[in-house]
């Protein structure tokens, strides 16, 4: 009985032992990180010195800065065009490649290699391709649909949409995996009840395709949101370290870099803004949620 | 669990993840600036040391191991731990050690590197510890390490590249210009790519359009006057910084530099390689590159002197050795830094590498004047460089309230100057009122730190 009692006794803390090595990992990687930045925030800390408490003092300066409003536009309208185009070209895309015809896995492959393509290669290849003596500019200029070449690269709204056009580009394979994951698992005798009650494919798309797969369109929607207001490589890739002529297509993420790096990097006004697009991520994911949430009722 | 369940459980989880990390991304707290106490020297070199250096092996692993085993042949109670780092994030990767008191023992800093650490006071002073070396130095590099406002040099000059001119001498002449007439000014500079553009029809470039690398040392060429004598505000907002601007603006407009230069997303080796480019890098380095990716330019690739304008002086990029402050060898750190900073070793070093020694002494090795015929370029880039260097003075780039905040700021300005978005004098008054903002910040926080 007694032997018993103590196994017992053994057993309350034994499933927290095995939880400790994750639990210290995430306090240690994740949450003490952004607890961190909160605090940091809210002091003028340089690079390696130590700051003072200012209370809200980079907040205020984020509102009154004009390179904070131009980055907080660049990155809304970043994710305003990408999330719908990431939602429904993939799924456009897995519609097409879901039919099971000889050679379709080529076709399945094919869409996915950009995802797994470096950022960094794929960058380079649409600055070939946008350059103002690129494949793109040449191709316009010898079926004379242009007198001049495109300023794809050397236009700040121009350049920010051929960013745009690598992360959907990029992205479609990987969200059109997704897709047809989701696909698979719509019952096929919804099909077959719709074309009996005469239902062309069109029909059957938008009435019975879409409902199904409409969580996954959600999920697709909140995670290419999150992607979106992150986005750096593709700017700087195309637009150089400046975040394109005049500083004009910084994102976010670009301004965070660059108030935070270097020796005069100022890490607590980083910080601040750090936690705004954390706040603006975080309405963007809510409103998913949310979306997600009245679609279940 | 039904699919709409498992998809949202999914969702959250994915952002919790996502949102933390957003969070996260790129900001670590940074504790409190050390003390200026320097470490003391006991007599006795001995005691286990790390060295990191910035991206050298696998290719200099050799020479790197061989200097390392010397030194610890001829002192024997000291073992050197070899750590190399890639040149990628290195900076960064400095600050994460200072943080954690983790820096090694001696310490390969560049300019942003040596910036930072000596002004959070995380270097020795080499003057005082070891007062000898100054005479073994160009004066140029050994001034280098020295930071306004503090007293002591903070880092062992090591290797140095001074400022060349580089040019495709067949587009030269094409362009109707006398390739033993390279321009020495700024504005001749502006004037050669000028009749570039004009005769080549847009088929070649004369230069890259980005200033990020070009100031302040042009405006300094040009006699624009950077910082007032006290150091505490930018007074470039002049006419020839004005004149700058326009000359770039219209140099943009009639195709002097490729368009997509102005942001610096293209690669000047690779434009200067594939003969659409006259005017190549400024660095002796680019000259072994061009002879191994494209002997053809090679062969027709020029060097003179560094345009020196009104300033007289030239630019050198130095890499250095700096000692950790609290390290607890001392004299095994100083004694190793100056062993691998010495003539012979830098000497042994610039025949593997295209650089030059920052030791007085090594530059006097013949290998540094021998012309050969007068006509292999990566043999005159030696010698005319080596020439330079002999004479430099202070560093003409990179004044250091020119921080890398204060060059964004006036780069935003000229970019917009040089697309004729905004008039010039405009863009130059924007760029000094920006700069004098940030500088009036860091001093403020500065005063701030030092009250504390």
């Amino acid at each position: 009985m007694e032997a018993e009692h103590g196994l017992v006794h053994r057993r309350w803390w034994t499933p927290y032992l095995f939880l400790l090595p994750g639990l210290g990992m995430v306090l240690t990687f994740s949450l003490w990180p952004f607890v961190n930045t909160i605090i940091l925030s809210m002091t003028d800390a340089q690079i390696l010195r130590g700051g003072t408490f200012t209370g809200l003092d980079n907040y205020v300066r984020a509102l009154d800065d004009p390179a904070f409003w131009t980055a907080l536009f660049n990155s809304v309208l970043y994710t305003a065009v990408v999330v719908p185009a990431v939602v429904l070209l993939p799924l456009a895309l897995a519609v097409l490649v879901e039919r099971k015809v000889p050679g379709i896995g080529f076709f399945r492959s094919a869409f996915y290699t950009p995802v797994i393509a470096s950022a960094v290669v794929v960058g380079l290849m649409w600055q070939w391709l946008l350059r103002s003596d690129g494949l793109i500019n040449t191709v316009l200029g010898r079926l004379q649909l242009i007198s001049e070449p495109l300023p794809f690269l050397t236009d700040s709204t121009l350049l920010l949409f051929s960013a745009m056009i690598v992360t959907v580009w990029k992205g479609l394979g990987y969200y059109m995996v997704f897709y047809l994951a989701a696909l698979g698992n719509v019952p096929r005798s919804l099909h077959e009840a719709a074309a009996i009650d005469g239902a062309g494919a069109v029909r059957r798309f938008f009435h019975v395709t879409i409902p199904s797969v409409k969580p996954m369109m959600l999920l697709v929607g909140t995670l290419s949101a999150i992607s979106a207001l992150r986005v750096f490589t593709e700017i700087y890739i195309l637009g150089g370290e400046s975040g394109g002529p005049g500083g004009d297509s910084r994102t976010l993420p670009f301004l965070i870099r660059e108030v935070g790096l270097g020796f005069a990097g100022e890490t607590g006004y980083a910080a601040a803004i750090s936690i705004l697009l954390f706040l603006l991520t975080l309405v963007f994911s809510l409103l998913g949620h949310r979306l997600s949430k009245g679609d279940e009722r | 669990m039904p699919l709409r369940r498992l998809t949202r459980l999914c969702t959250t989880a994915l952002l919790a993840g996502s949102l933390l990390a957003t969070a996260a991304c790129g900001v670590s707290g940074s504790e409190g600036e050390a003390s200026d106490e320097q470490p003391e020297r006991t007599g006795k070199v001995s005691g286990q040391i790390t060295f990191r250096t910035l991206q050298l092996k696998p290719t200099f692993t050799d020479y790197i191991q061989g200097v390392i085993t010397a030194f610890e042949k001829k002192h024997r109670d000291v073992k050197v731990k070899w750590e190399d780092v890639p040149g990628e994030g290195y900076n960064e990767k400095l600050v994460a050690d200072a943080q954690a008191g983790q820096l090694p023992d001696v310490i390969n800093l560049n300019t942003d590197s040596f910036q930072l650490l000596a002004d959070r006071g995380r270097l020795a002073d080499i003057a005082a510890l070891d007062p000898e070396a100054k005479g073994d130095f160009i004066p140029g590099a050994w001034d280098q390490y020295r930071l306004p406002g503090k007293k002591g040099v903070f880092a062992y000059p090591w290797y140095v590249t001074p400022e060349i001119l580089t040019f495709n001498k067949k587009l030269y002449a094409e362009a109707g210009l006398d390739e033993d007439k390279p321009p020495a000014t700024v504005e001749e500079y502006f004037d050669q790519a000028e009749q570039i553009a004009r005769t080549s029809g847009g088929q070649v470039a004369a230069f890259m359009a980005d200033p990020q690398g070009r100031l302040p040392g042009d405006w300094q060429k040009m006699g624009v006057p950077i910082l007032n004598a006290k150091g505490d505000a930018f007074t470039f907002n002049t006419a020839k910084a004005v004149e700058w601007a326009e000359r770039m603006r219209d140099l943009y407009q009639q195709g002097a530099m490729p368009k997509e230069s102005l942001t610096g997303s293209q690669d000047i080796n690779q434009l200067y390689g594939s003969g659409k480019l006259v005017f190549g890098p400024g660095s002796p380095g680019f000259i072994k590159d061009i002879k191994d990716n494209a002997p053809k330019i090679y062969a027709q690739t020029a060097v003179g002197e560094a345009i020196t304008g009104k300033l007289g002086h030239i630019g050198i990029y130095t890499q250095s050795l700096g000692v950790r402050r609290d390290t607890k060898h001392p004299d095994a750190a100083l004694e190793f830094a100056k062993w691998v900073t010495n003539g012979p070793n830098q000497v042994a070093f610039s025949k593997k590498a295209t650089i030059y020694p920052s030791n007085a002494k090594g530059l006097d090795d013949p290998y540094f004047s021998d012309k050969g015929d007068g006509t292999d370029p990566e043999t005159m880039a030696r010698v005319i460089g080596a020439e330079e260097l002999r004479d430099a003075q202070l560093d003409a780039n990179t004044p250091v309230q020119w921080t890398n905040q204060v060059g964004d700021a006036v780069n935003r300005e000229m970019h917009k100057a040089i697309k004729g978005d905004r008039e010039p004098a405009e863009a130059v008054k924007r760029a000094e009122d920006a700069a004098n903002k940030i500088l009036a910040t860091q001093q403020k926080q500065q005063k701030q730190q030092q009250k504390q």
